[in-house]
């Protein structure tokens, strides 16, 4: 068996599980996965921005959020179809992710992060104080995507918009631009001296970033049909992160896996309360400092030197 | 100053004299105090470094910087695709060719991290002529390694030049220098001390003032 082939059975086998758990699970565990599939596409697009280009960013749910409450209000003030509203959405998550990749050009490590914490605060505490429009704390109210949609509905369509995401985002790593974000990553002098437009590409990798963060809001909000701004909170990006680092943040897979394991594991451990982020939180610092590749990224780097260890006895 | 297209200049000077510096200002990271650069007619000063990689100024830096969680044969994509005009197939290709070119072929799939330092040398060789550049500025190519990999290197500089590359060459190992230079201009200080044939700069008083002090001969 090839790399390329164990890489499509593996997705084979995640996929026919993907497809065949709403005939084995409850309600409630349905509708808990396709919150996975949210976080999913959210993790995975800041594995996409943190893994690839190697900027980092702390204001992925407050993209998210962005995208949630520019749909969720262009449905209820302008009248726009919900699916419209989600287009909307991620064209000014994109165009907002584009304004700060510009201004964060120069910034690097703990001083871009912090300008992206200082960003999504900015968004958070903007949605909770303007109460006229956005009901701030208390929640606004969400048109649903789909009309009397069943859970089983929205499982499979969070489904296909996951697997449409992450493979959009698997298309485009890639194809040269995957290649020009590595580069970016690894040295931006030496990308510059090869041709690489590094300002554009930088500025870029925000804007497509955050373009898939404001769909992951988007779908959220017009699924659980209510909008908080608590869903920009450090917290849930903390979350977001711990999901993408356990998963394996170097693959945009990996850290979507990650998502929904960590949402099926913070659901299942409800008991321990607040308990529950502490042990994510260990989780995370164990994965990183024993497992930077992620668990995912353990499993797939085991099975590969297994295989290629197989193919050399043969 | 003024290079001619096709030649082989070599840059020297003690440490500080503005060497690399010039080179910074020539491939658009730094900018200039003052002063313009013409290349091929065109005022240059204050591109972006990717925009003179893309009209033809390629380079290399002192310590490489080649991309080491990137495969080999990556590496050398990054810049056949980075115009955004050549198809993948026609970029493989000539990255493939280059490869063999340099005895880097066998190494195509393998991280660049696992290259040895000469290697690594090599690799940013080859990027670099992936560009197909017409002027290729040399950072001290020769620091720590091999002589008979400095030998080989010596070897692709001089066919690289003959198929018409110009080339800036600036390094400290004057055996090199003047074993691959026709012209040689060493700076002190950011001046031009001495401009001439490896034999007028191995016997210039201002060279050897500016390597060993004024006093060098007053002993």
């Amino acid at each position: 068996m090839s790399l390329t082939m164990l890489r499509v059975t593996g997705s084979g086998l995640l996929l026919a599980g993907f497809l065949i758990l709403p005939f084995v699970l409850g309600d409630y565990w349905i509708y808990t996965v396709t919150i996975g599939f949210y976080y999913a596409i959210l993790a995975a697009s800041w594995a996409l921005l943190v893994g690839y280009v190697g900027r980092i960013s702390f204001a992925q749910t407050a993209m998210a959020g962005l995208g949630g409450y520019v749909s969720a209000l262009s449905v209820q003030y302008i009248g726009l179809p919900p699916v419209f509203g989600l287009l909307l959405g991620v064209m000014i998550a994109a165009a907002i992710g584009f304004a700060i990749g510009w201004l964060t050009l120069q910034l690097h490590g703990a001083y871009l992060g912090l300008t992206t914490i200082a960003f999504a605060e900015i968004l958070r505490i903007t949605a909770t104080a303007e109460y006229n429009l956005t009901e701030g704390s208390r929640g606004l109210q969400v048109v649903p995507l789909l009309e009397n949609g069943t859970r089983v509905e929205y499982y499979f369509l969070f489904l296909m918009i996951t697997l449409a995401c992450l493979a959009l985002m698997t298309w485009l790593l890639q194809s040269r631009v995957g290649l020009f974000f590595q580069s970016i990553r690894e040295d931006e002098d030496g990308a510059a001296s090869l041709g690489v437009n590094v300002t554009l590409w930088k500025i870029m990798a925000f804007a497509i970033s955050s373009a898939f963060a404001g769909l992951a809001g988007g779908l959220q909000a017009h699924f659980v049909q209510l909008i908080t701004p608590s869903m920009m909170s450090l917290q849930e990006m903390g979350l977001v992160l711990a999901m993408a680092v356990v998963g394996g943040f170097h693959n945009v897979i990996f850290a979507a896996l990650g998502g929904v394991g960590l949402q099926v594991l913070l659901e299942a451990l409800r008991e321990l309360g607040e308990w529950r982020l502490v042990v994510f939180g260990l989780l995370t610092l164990l994965i990183l400092r024993a497992a930077p590749n992620g668990i995912f990224g353990i499993i797939f780097d085991a099975l590969a030197k297994r295989l290629l260890t197989k193919g050399r006895d043969e | 100053m003024t290079v001619e297209e096709g030649e082989l200049l070599g840059l020297i000077g003690p440490n500080g004299s503005g060497k690399t510096t010039l080179l910074n200002i020539v491939s658009g990271y730094y900018k200039a105090d003052a002063g313009t650069i013409a290349y091929q007619g065109r005022a240059i000063l204050g591109h972006a470094p990717h925009k003179l990689a893309r009209i033809g100024i390629g380079r290399s830096f002192q310590i490489t910087k080649i991309f080491k969680r990137l495969t080999v044969i990556e590496n050398m994509l990054v810049a056949g695709l980075s115009d955004g005009k050549a198809a993948r197939a026609e970029a493989q290709d000539r990255a493939e060719g280059l490869l063999r070119d340099l005895k880097l072929d066998r190494l195509r799939d393998e991280r660049a991290s696992s290259l040895s330092g000469g290697q690594g040398k090599l690799l940013e060789f080859a990027r670099i002529m992936m560009l197909s550049p017409k002027i290729v500025l040399l950072d001290e190519p020769f620091g720590g390694v091999h002589p008979e990999l400095k030998r080989f290197m010596h070897d692709r500089i001089r066919k690289w030049n003959a198929a018409g590359t110009t080339i800036i060459l600036i390094s400290h190992d004057m055996g090199s220098i003047f074993d691959l230079c026709e012209r040689v201009v060493t700076l002190s200080y950011g001046d031009i001390i001495c401009d001439g044939t490896p034999e007028e700069t191995r016997n210039s008083p201002a060279v050897l003032d500016a390597y060993l002090g004024d006093h060098h001969g007053s002993a």
